[in-house]
């Protein structure tokens, strides 16, 4: 337990300050940001056709309400929380592979239904809105990923962990 | 790669769930009881990095208010100083979260109340940087005052970051492990020796 939340806590530290330069933020982070910003304005078009999206922006051509999509509400630290995780479990890296793949892909939908709802509860109540998007909306996005980070423990094969792949059994962890 | 039934997460997913609504409602609810509690720990991490700043600590409601030493000029022939209000909410709902973890869990209260008192500086740090963020966004006269120059700078900003984009998410889920080590093997079909080999049931 002890060596794994210590190289849990060096990889998400190492991503995460990754993330902070400026070359990760005008590569990665703000062209996914636009792109979450589009996706979420593509799926409400279905249902609602007054719906557009700029940059970051999503907004009402009802009523001019707008949502700016920013850091901490693009799922990449709560992805970068579940790659450390992955990375820090014992486990084969195709299975690691898989599993970012596919908890990549569990976040950012979840993410997308949160920018969403988000979308339709600030013009609803501005309070609701606050609440959900600052308290509700980023535990429920973790719990998420810890969801999936079991489920995909439980799909690791056993016998991927060689007894030198494991702490001593001696050395508990408090 | 075999998928094993996940019915033990399942039931574990729902308790949570359903004590999620009840938890944040006491969390908000029980705020402004908690808010000096954070502002004092918030205080004594503030001394640490940077001592002097602070004169005193008052709270509106769920707001702190940090009264500062560093002197402003609003007006030209005027003196007063700079007041930072911090929301602790935005670094505290990690609280209700893990005590939906824990209860979902069904954990016992003393492994709860530990756990919320190992929170409070996770909570602390948060509060503490969100401060002396916004003194150095103030501005360069006042940062300069502040003493927030150089490397302090650049480590406000980082500590801010972390305290508020990770800290209140992750500390009550590591937490929550850290604590339930049994229910964290069952959970998981104690795939990893070193770390499911106390597997207990769960119910």
């Amino acid at each position: 337990m002890a060596r794994f939340f210590t190289l849990f806590v060096v990889i998400l530290l190492a991503l995460f300050a990754v993330e902070l330069t400026p070359p990760a933020q005008s590569a990665v982070v703000i062209p996914w940001t636009d792109a979450l910003a589009l996706i979420s304005a593509r799926l409400v078009t279905v249902f609602d056709p007054h719906v557009v999206a700029f940059g970051q922006t999503l907004q009402s051509t009802r009523n001019g309400f707008a949502i700016s999509i920013e850091a901490g509400c693009n799922g990449i630290e709560a992805a970068l929380i579940l790659i450390a995780a992955m990375l820090a479990f014992p486990a084969p890296w195709k299975h690691r592979a898989l599993g970012i793949l596919a908890g990549l892909a569990a976040v950012q939908a979840l993410n997308i239904v949160r920018v969403v709802s988000l979308f339709y509860i600030g013009q609803w109540n501005l309070e609701a809105f606050e609440w959900a998007h600052l308290y509700l909306w980023q535990a429920l996005i973790m719990l998420d990923a810890l969801i999936v980070w079991l489920l995909w423990i439980r799909t690791l094969p056993s016998a991927a962990y060689r007894p030198a792949e494991a702490e001593p059994r001696s050395s508990r962890a408090p | 790669m075999t998928l094993a039934a996940p019915s033990t997460i399942g039931r574990f997913v729902l308790r949570t769930f359903l004590w999620l609504p009840p938890c944040f409602a006491g969390w908000y609810l029980g705020a402004q009881h908690v808010a000096p509690v954070l502002g004092a720990a918030a205080r004594v991490l503030v001394e640490l990095f940077r001592s002097g700043i602070l004169s005193s600590l008052e709270r509106q409601g769920q707001v702190l208010i940090f009264v500062t030493t560093i002197q402003v000029h609003p007006a030209p022939d005027q003196v007063g100083v700079l007041l930072v209000e911090v929301n602790p909410l935005l670094y505290t709902y990690g609280l209700p979260f893990f005590v939906a973890l824990m209860l979902g869990a069904r954990a016992k209260w003393a492994k709860i109340l530990a756990g919320a008192a190992v929170l409070v500086p996770f909570q602390a740090w948060g509060i503490a940087f969100d401060f002396l963020a916004q003194i150095v966004r103030t501005g360069a006269g006042v940062s300069a005052q502040a003493g927030l120059l150089g490397w302090r700078t650049e480590f406000v900003a980082l500590a801010y970051q972390v305290g508020s984009l990770i800290f209140p998410a992750l500390a009550p889920v590591a937490l929550w492990v850290a604590f339930n080590r049994p229910l964290f093997g069952a959970l998981i079909g104690a795939r990893a020796p070193a770390m499911g080999h106390h597997a207990g049931t769960v119910r």
